[in-house]
């Protein structure tokens, strides 16, 4: 949708008071050799002195059949058409949203409009969050939800405001939504600016920059900690202990893993001012998935600690999570390899046997992390070495999320070409970003692609020469069905 | 067919609006980022250089039939008018903050129209105010004088209004679901066009309230022309100048003739009161066609860069022509 004489246009988003106005006023100070232009809503307030800055209504052109995905920003059509009349050309377009701007038809217009392509390409969407407020809006505004997602720069602003437990928990959640996104850290929109300008976010041959390991894979369990356990058989126990053994344990949570969801079940003995903080952690309306007197779990030796002994074990139990359950009893016995067990409790409580042949590390998975689990060897509580939370396919609590799938094998064409043609139709409203790299039989080079809604880009890119022959693709959008996208994903595989 | 240069002049920026004066006498050129020439017709020598607009001019319009007015509109939201013999600022009206985009005066004289934003204002001679109309629902893309001068034609995204001349109220509004970017009138009154943003060129009959829709552009059409006769229609939006037969009932179902080049087309003009059409596109060619012939193709020149806007002189002799780097053009059409 570019050459190289088309002048790169960087769109800021973000609400009232976010810091836009900020960091626009540090690029055009910082970028003081450029001739940029400022398109800035109507109530702007750009106070760079010589700079070209253009005030806009933010005038939306909507179709007729009042598909979203069709509209296009008429003033941004306007007014650089109008600076398009120059002799020398600008280097480059900052256009500044309201709060309430939706991203997709101002990206719209750079695709569909066959003079803004020729003469402008998109180079990113820049979101500035006020780390402070952005809680507020997040949960019930879809325009903060929209500009999350359609980023490709994602600023947490006033960082200084919040504490760094919520900071991380606020990148966790905002990661789920867009996990396409680059996210920096700043205090007063002091970010760099190499990291805002030129970051290649529409531009097709960089889709390939498109990491598999920063769209964090989800997992069909939700907790795993490493125990170090003796040979022999001993007692694992789901939910809480006898009540007097909890008192005793007072605030400490020792009553099995430590983590989030752990503390959690504790709430009814805590100050209501814990009970607040909750609120802000967004785990407040997990619930168990499925039967609740169901608990799926797979214990699987681990050699060592080493990242590399740990993802081993864990992409095998992601195999096993799959597999057929093995119903497990109150009482019975469970074992330690590629068997899911499906233990039954009830009223969330359950004990059963841990047999175990060999002395060893132990990785235990939880399908649910809700649920506290226990091991007692000789009727001492082991404590986990290493214990890790797990983005469960299921655990969104936003409704904007990203999809990414990442599948090795050649596709077939047509199968992919009607795939993405039924897909864009049914849910392209729903459907945000999308980009990715695929591997198509027949071809020796890399099909890159990316889009906006229902439109997209899509080229043969460079030769796979030795690399190998994979596909990765991420989908950022409203109530995305993972299973379903990947299931008709890898339907496409030859 | 022959096409000669008379003669070029320059301006500080890219060429934003070209007009001749009605008599033919003077050449008003206006550049993107303010000034305003004047040259003489017969050898290009400057006789004015205007100021213009702060932070750009943007359209330029010649009070037709008498005298030397001209009318400029500009980025700083002002309606200005000039006396180009004395080469004076004569009056100025300023309609609020939005860019004045386009001007267009009454064929007889007595109003000047001009749109800034949702704002349409009828103008007098002198620049007072006659009537400002309610702001439009969308900012105005185009703005056109029905030849009779009965009513203004003001497009916007959505819609045509046609404004009545004397009693500024609503004739007829004709909806449209898409952006349009630019109206024209056939010579005889009968037909009123626009070129549009989904792409494509739409017909009215405001007479009879009959419309056509004719879609396969390539790109949004900005370039519109009538020929003398009210028969021919050219249009841009692609690497063709697509010409329409509007006669009878219109171009419903007939095919258009395509005059082709080999990149966009960035203007296309009939002269006045002859049948030649001169289109021009990105790479800077220029090309003449007589669209009734069975060989159209008359004559073709090559300029170093783009042109913005191609005008004939009233008595279709010569052919003034702006460039993006900032030339204007002078040439002669001989056969």
């Amino acid at each position: 949708m570019s050459n190289d004489s088309s002048i790169p246009v960087t769109v800021l988003t973000g609400f009232l008071g976010a810091g836009k106005t900020t960091l626009l006023n540090r690029i055009l100070t910082e970028q003081h050799g450029k001739k940029l232009a400022v398109i800035e809503n109507e109530f702007g307030e750009v106070g760079v002195d010589n700079q070209l800055v253009i005030q806009s209504d933010e005038e939306l052109f909507e179709m007729n059949n009042g598909c979203i995905c069709c509209s296009v920003r008429g003033d941004l059509i306007r007014i650089l058409g109008r600076l398009m009349k120059r002799k020398d050309k600008l280097d480059g377009i900052l256009i500044e949203t309201t709060g309430l701007a939706d991203p997709g038809p101002v990206a719209q217009t750079f695709f569909t409009d066959d003079e803004m392509r020729a003469h402008f390409r998109i180079d990113g969407i820049v979101t500035v969050v006020d780390t402070k407020h952005i809680l507020q809006h997040i949960g019930d505004s879809p325009e903060a939800q929209k500009q999350i997602a359609f980023a490709d720069v994602l600023i947490l602003n006033k960082t200084d405001l919040v504490s760094a437990a919520d900071l991380d928990q606020l990148e966790k959640r905002i990661h789920k939504m867009n996990s396409a996104a680059k996210i920096l850290r700043a205090q007063n929109a002091d970010v760099p600016l190499d990291a805002v300008l030129n970051v290649g976010g529409f531009n097709l041959s960089r889709a390939t920059e498109l990491n598999p390991a920063f769209l964090e894979p989800e997992y069909p369990f939700e907790w795993a900690g490493v125990y170090p356990l003796p040979a022999g058989t001993h007692e694992l126990v789901i939910g809480h202990g006898d009540h007097e053994h909890e008192h005793d344990e007072g605030h400490e949570c020792t009553c099995g893993h430590d983590h989030d969801h752990a503390e959690h079940e504790h709430e009814h003995g805590h100050e209501h001012a814990e009970h607040e903080d909750h609120d802000h952690n967004g785990h407040e309306h997990h619930h168990h998935h499925g039967n609740p007197n169901e608990l799926d779990v797979v214990v699987m030796p681990v050699k060592s600690l080493d990242e590399k002994d740990i993802a081993t074990a864990r992409d095998a139990a992601v195999l096993t999570f799959s597999d057929w359950e093995n119903k497990v009893k109150d009482g019975d016995t469970l074992t330690a390899g590629g068997t899911l067990h499906r233990l039954l409790l009830k009223d969330g409580h359950g004990h059963y046997k841990l047999q175990l042949p060999h002395a060893g590390n132990y990785l235990v998975f939880e399908g649910c992390g809700e649920e506290p689990l226990h091991i007692h060897v000789a009727g001492d509580t082991v404590k986990p070495v290493w214990q890790k939370d797990f983005q469960h396919t299921h655990s969104h609590e936003d409704a904007v999320s990203s999809v990414g799938i990442s599948e090795s094998g050649d596709l077939d064409g047509k199968k992919l070409n009607d795939w993405i043609s039924k897909l864009l139709k049914e849910k392209g409203a729903d459907i945000y970003r999308m980009k990715g790299v695929l591997s198509v039989k027949g071809s020796t080079k890399r099909l890159v692609f990316q889009g906006v809604h229902m439109l997209f880009d899509a080229k043969f890119d460079r030769e796979w020469a030795g690399a190998p022959r994979t596909n990765t693709l991420v989908f950022i959008g409203k109530n995305l069905d993972r299973a379903g996208l990947t299931e008709s994903f890898k339907a496409c595989l030859v | 067919m022959n096409l000669t240069k008379h003669w070029a002049g320059t301006l500080d920026d890219y060429v934003i609006d070209l007009a001749w004066s009605p008599d033919g006498t003077q050449l008003a050129a206006a550049s993107a980022a303010g000034p305003v020439t004047v040259f003489k017709s017969t050898d290009g020598a400057k006789l004015h250089e205007l100021p213009g607009h702060d932070n750009g001019t943007n359209c330029l319009a010649w009070k037709p039939s008498a005298g030397a007015t001209l009318a400029t509109g500009g980025q700083d939201g002002k309606v200005k008018l000039w006396d180009t013999i004395a080469g004076q600022h004569t009056g100025t009206a300023e309609l609020g903050s939005a860019w004045v985009e386009h001007l267009d005066w009454r064929p007889d004289g007595s109003i000047l129209a001009a749109s800034a934003g949702r704002d349409l204002v009828f103008l007098n001679a002198d620049g007072s105010l006659r009537h400002r109309f309610k702001p439009a629902p969308k900012t105005l893309s185009a703005i056109a004088w029905q030849p009779k001068g009965g009513c203004l034609a003001a497009a916007y995204f959505g819609g045509v209004c046609l404004w009545d001349a004397d009693d500024f109220i609503a004739q007829k509004e004709f909806v449209y679901g898409n952006g349009i970017h630019a109206l024209v009138w056939s010579p005889d009154s009968k037909w009123l066009v626009s070129g549009n943003q989904d792409p494509s060129v739409h017909l009215w009959v405001p007479e009879t309230d009959m419309e056509l829709n004719m879609s396969g552009y390539e790109g949004k059409v900005k370039e519109l022309s009538y020929d003398f006769t009210s028969r021919w229609l050219a249009t841009g939006g692609g690497k063709d100048a697509c010409i329409w037969d509007c006669s009878g009932n219109g171009p419903e179902g007939r095919d258009p003739a395509m005059l082709p080049h080999d990149t966009k087309i960035c203007a296309v003009a009939f002269q006045h009161s002859h049948s030649l059409l001169a289109s021009a596109s990105q790479d800077g060619v220029l090309m003449l066609w007589s669209p009734e012939r069975k060989q159209p193709l008359r004559a073709t020149v090559k300029m170093p860069s783009a042109a913005t806007k191609i005008c004939w002189s009233p008595n279709d002799d010569q052919l003034a022509i702006g460039s993006e780097k900032g030339a204007v053009y002078v040439l002669k059409c001989e056969d």
